[in-house]
Order: structure tokens, then sequence, then C-alpha cells
């Protein structure tokens, strides 16, 4: 393990910019937000907690286009990789989420896949859990044990260094003079701090008797499930703003715009909320409810995905609750689930 | 197939024929770019430059390679485009997706192939794959219904069926008027399911239409006595991406797009509001 003072990292991040499009997180109204590196200056905040924005936006981007229509020209080059920063454990389990989507399978997304391989993940320990944070639920502690290239752990005047992959000790070999050997008080400190969010993570998780993942495996079709699923539906307004926010949601919708021989395809994120999501040109759709379709989501998480892959497409990250205009808060839907599991 | 290693890149193809079956049904002749090949049953999404695509199951014969005839009846935004699609228009495809017909599963069984309505698409591509392999089957029974005679899609090529040594076909309308000229049955598709002249304990059914079709002739024939998991259903979903990526066709824990679109009746039994 090495360290890096702060000023030296923010030597680093700005070498990083000849490869990499750096993103930093910095706080506007109290809140992390993505931001680009280096516009700004030095204001960044790589610790704390998780950014609004999930980890996604890098990999899988909101709007992008996959493909040309008739006889335009050719692709757009390829962006530069992205250099992401102070990414958090629950960001990172998402990644298994999206991979499973993007890159098993007879096809991969070759767009999806370019970001994956091409992009730096520095991540970050948080230091700080909001009160919507219930990651250790999930089975995710709020520190990074794998998935990243460099990981930061924040101290007083600087970051403790560890590094999990071929590519985060290259960037550590290439910059060499920036870190020292990490001290074992830091070490210590780190130990230290990691306790002590895990330990604001469990008063969450007591505070609002969030069941721990498995307490509802085994998901059964809820027999009153009209009554179940309504309690939150009948508030719900369909803006869609959890799928959005959503480290794991990966549902697109594909659109062809422009005319004549300068047409192009458009990916843009979709959302399972809104009415015509499964909507045959027909007319038939199979969830023509609001609470279907509440119910859907919460399937496609703890169902659909434990079942595909082994593992529940929530992170509790908490962005869904914090986003929700109409407060359905997924940690009382999961507590019922769990009551309703036996 | 891909072009270029991207499976949202569309294939440039021309429409070589328009043929108008109904008045609400067109079939288009289509010649892709590149070098093209199907599996029966298998789907593609046929593009509108500018528009927007829309997923269709060829009713053209597998066995002509790099051509392909998709019918297309107009409900919807996308395919009000497709029908003032015109000769020698260009058109893109994507495809083909999906897992097919499971064919070599019929070898040596009695069949029994069902079709409604619009399904008779995906159904005369099928056929055409059992013609060629007559003798691997020990049985072959079509019954095909349609609300009325005018709207009975491949009408002539399908009572021509009738006179095929060793094919037992019977067609049926839901209502016919006497200026129709319909000698045929008339009654919901139900209503030819009876004296099927096959085993129901072994044989297979494959079964595509309309879904509250696709509904009462799946529950007349286990009534039959045809096990669940011979009973193979087309699944209209919102397919979209094609590779189980886009989320929308999501069944259980299948993607009509990547698992389907035919399933095992078995396989979705349990699920909720299949048929919508």
């Amino acid at each position: 393990m090495f360290f890096i003072a702060e000023e030296k990292l923010h030597i680093l991040l700005t070498r990083l910019t000849d490869d990499y499009q750096v993103c930093v997180p910095r706080k506007k109204n109290g809140k992390l937000h993505q931001t680009r590196f280096p516009d700004g200056g030095g204001d960044y905040t790589l610790d704390e907690v998780r950014s609004c924005e999930p980890a996604k936006i890098f990999f899988f981007r909101a709007r992008e286009k996959v493909a040309d229509g008739f006889g335009a020209g050719p692709p757009p080059p390829p962006p530069k990789p992205a250099c992401i920063t102070g990414v958090k454990a629950c960001d990172l389990k998402s990644l298994e989420v999206q991979d499973y989507v993007f890159l098993t399978d007879e096809y991969t997304d070759p767009f999806y896949k370019r970001a994956r391989d091409s992009n730096l993940i520095i991540s970050a320990d948080c230091t700080q859990a909001l009160d919507t944070c219930f990651c250790m639920a999930l089975g995710v502690n709020p520190f990074p044990e794998k998935d990243f290239d460099i990981n930061l752990s924040k101290m007083e005047d600087g970051y403790v260094v560890e590094t999990g992959s071929a590519k985060g000790e290259r960037v550590v070999k290439d910059n060499e003079h920036l870190f020292s050997p990490a001290d074992p008080s830091q070490v210590k400190t780190r130990e230290e701090t990691r306790k002590r969010v895990q330990s604001q993570v469990r008063i969450n998780i007591n505070e609002y008797r969030i069941p721990q993942e498995g307490d509802w495996k085994g998901w059964k079709p809820i027999k009153f499930a009209y009554a179940f699923w309504n309690q939150d539906a009948k508030n719900c307004v369909e803006c869609g703003a959890c799928n959005t926010v959503c480290p794991t949601c990966h549902c697109f919708l594909l659109f062809d715009q422009g005319a004549g021989k300068k047409t192009s395809r458009m990916r843009v994120w979709d959302s399972c909320l809104i009415k015509d999501f499964a909507r045959v040109a027909g007319g038939a759709n199979p969830r023509p409810e609001l609470w279907m379709r509440l119910r859907n989501r919460f399937e496609k998480k703890f169902d659909f995905f434990p079942k595909v892959l082994g593992i529940n497409a929530c992170t509790g990250c908490g962005r869904c609750i914090a986003a929700c205009p109409a407060k359905i808060d997924i940690r009382s839907v999961l507590g019922r689930l769990a009551a309703n599991a036996h | 197939m891909l072009t270029d290693g991207n499976p949202y890149a569309i294939r440039k193809t021309t429409v070589l024929r328009v043929i108008t079956e109904t008045p609400t049904i067109k079939t288009l002749r289509l010649k892709p770019s590149l070098p093209f090949s199907f599996k029966t049953g298998q789907f593609i999404e046929l593009s509108v430059p500018g528009v927007g695509e829309a997923p269709f199951t060829p009713s053209s014969d597998p066995a002509f390679s790099d051509e392909l005839e998709v019918t297309i009846m107009r409900v919807g935004r996308v395919t009000e485009q497709i029908h003032k699609v015109k000769k020698n228009d260009t058109v893109g495809i994507r495809g083909p997706f999906g897992a097919g017909y499971p064919v070599d599963v019929f070898k040596g069984q009695e069949v029994v192939v069902v079709g409604g309505g619009c399904g008779f698409a995906p159904v005369r591509s099928l056929m055409y794959t059992f013609f060629g392999m007559s003798r691997d089957l020990k049985k072959l029974a079509f019954r095909g219904g349609c609300k009325t005679p005018r709207d009975f899609l491949f009408k002539k090529e399908l009572l021509g069926w009738k006179k095929r040594p060793g094919l037992d076909v019977r067609l049926t309308v839901d209502k016919a008027a006497k200026t129709d000229g319909w000698h045929e049955n008339v009654g919901l598709v139900t209503t030819i399911l009876d004296r099927l002249p096959v085993n129901p304990k072994n044989a297979f059914a494959v079964v595509c239409g309309p879904p509250i079709m696709m509904k009462f002739a799946t529950q007349t024939l286990l009534k039959e006595g045809f096990r669940e998991d011979h009973v193979y259903l087309s699944m209209e979903k919102n397919m979209s991406c094609g590779i189980g990526k886009c989320g929308h066709c999501r069944l259980g824990t299948y993607y009509a797009c990547k698992d389907g679109p035919v399933f095992r009746f078995d396989q979705l039994n349990g699920l909720e509001r299949i048929w919508e």
C-alpha cells in the first residue's frame, strides 16, 4: 500500500488528463455531483459518500449514438476514455450487473465493452454514510474491496492508496515519485474509519428495520399482490427517476432520428415504470396498471437477477429513496417483502 | 450476423416486391445487401430510415437464403410507414434474432400446426420447412383460422394445401357472409381442434396467432391431452434490441428476443398475464 499527499494527487489527476477525461465529484448545494476535471480547480471531494450520479453514466451513457442510419458518414471516433474518481463500493458492485447484461451472451455491447476496457476507475472509501445508505444489507461494505484499478482511503493530508488491477499498478509505477509507502499508522487509521462508517450504516439498517439480503430470498408471488404493491403504486407518478439514478438499471430504448440520408440510431435510458414500456404495437400491454409495473421493477432486481446471475440487482446506494418525489422507499418495500417471505 | 461487430447497426436491404395480401396486410420481398440466412421462427428488426424499427418473423422459406419475405399488418407508427414502402426502396434490417422453432425436436413426431390471423406469417415459414423435411415427420396437420374470409391471409395458398398429399388441413373463419363464397368451417379456431389425426399423448403442437387465439387454442389442446411441454407458442412481446439487453421483452427469467420468441407452454406456465 502507498500514500499520496493531497497536492500530489492533484498532480496525478492533471497528468491523467493526457489520456483520460478525468471526472471528479464536487459539491453543489451540499450534494456530490460528477464534474469534469480540471474545470473548477481543486475543490473536489473524493471521499465522503456516493455522488448523485450512478457510475453507469461512464459506461452505459444516458444518450448515445449506437449506429448510423442510411448512407451517413463513418461513425464518430470513440471518445477519450474516462478516469472516474471517488467511485464508492456500491457503484463498483453495480458493475457486476451491468457487465452481465452488456458483456455476456452471444452478443456483447461494443460501446459498453469499449468503455469498460478503457476507463480507469479510481475508487474511494466512504468516510460518511447518508441516512439513505444501506449497502451492508446487500452484502456490500462501504469501502471498495475489488473491481477497482486504484482505491483511495482518505487521511487528514492525503490518501492511502491500494491498487486492484494491472492497469492501476501501471499508473502508480509510471508516477512513482508521487507516492510513498503507506505508514502502518495510516493503514490503522484506514481500518478505524472503515469500522466507523460500517457502524453508521448498521445504525441506518437498524433504524429503518431493513432486512438482510437473504431474508427475502425465494421471492414468491404474493397472494394479495394488488394490495401489497398498490400501497406504493398509488403515490407513484411514473417519472422514472428511480430508474435513472439506479446504478443497476440497464433498460434502454432505441430510436431513429433525422431524415433522408442523415439518420442515426440513438440509445437512451428507458424506464420500466412508464406505461408503454412493454406494450406491443397491436396495443396489448402485459403491465397496464402502475402497481404491476412497480412490482416488475422489484421483481427484476430481487427475483430475475438472483435467478440468472445469483445476486440482487440492488447495491443499497439509496439513490432511489432520495430521488422519488412520491417518497417510495425501497427499504420499507424490502421489509414488507421479507415479512411476506415466511 | 453483425454489421461491423455492432448489433445495433442496420443492414441496407432492397425491397424487391410489395404484395398486398389483405386491406391491412402486406408482404415485402427483401434482398439484404450482405449474405443473409435465418432459421424458421427467428425474427428480424425491420426499419424505415428515420422512422424506427419493429420485429417481424419472416414468412418465407428459410431454405432460400439471401432473400426473405416479411408479412406485416398495419397496426402502429412503424408499420404505417412500412406499408408506404415501394418496390426498389431501401429499408434496413437487423438480425436474425432468437432461437426460432426447434425443428430437430419434431423429427419423427406427429405435429399439429395451428395458425390464426397474422400468425400465418411465421407459420408459413415453418410449414415450408416441414414440407422440405416431410419424410422426417410421422404426421403433419394444419389448422388455420381467421376472422372473415376477406382478411384470410394467404387464403389461396392455404386452400391449396388441402390438396397436398399427406397433409391434413382444416380451415375456419369466425364469421362468413353468403357472398364470401366460403366453403370451409365457420366458428372459432377451437372448433377445428377436435378429431386431430394424431395421438395427443405424444404429438407436438405449434400455435401462432393473436394472444386470445393462442390462449384458447392452448387450453383446447391441453384438454385434448397434449403435454404442456409439447405445445410451442410464439410470444409477441415488445422486442427491441433483439439481444437480451434493453429489457423490454422480459418474460419471467427469459427474454422473448433471445430465448424465444417461441416458448414451450411449460416454460411460461405460472407466469402472469402471458397472453397480454
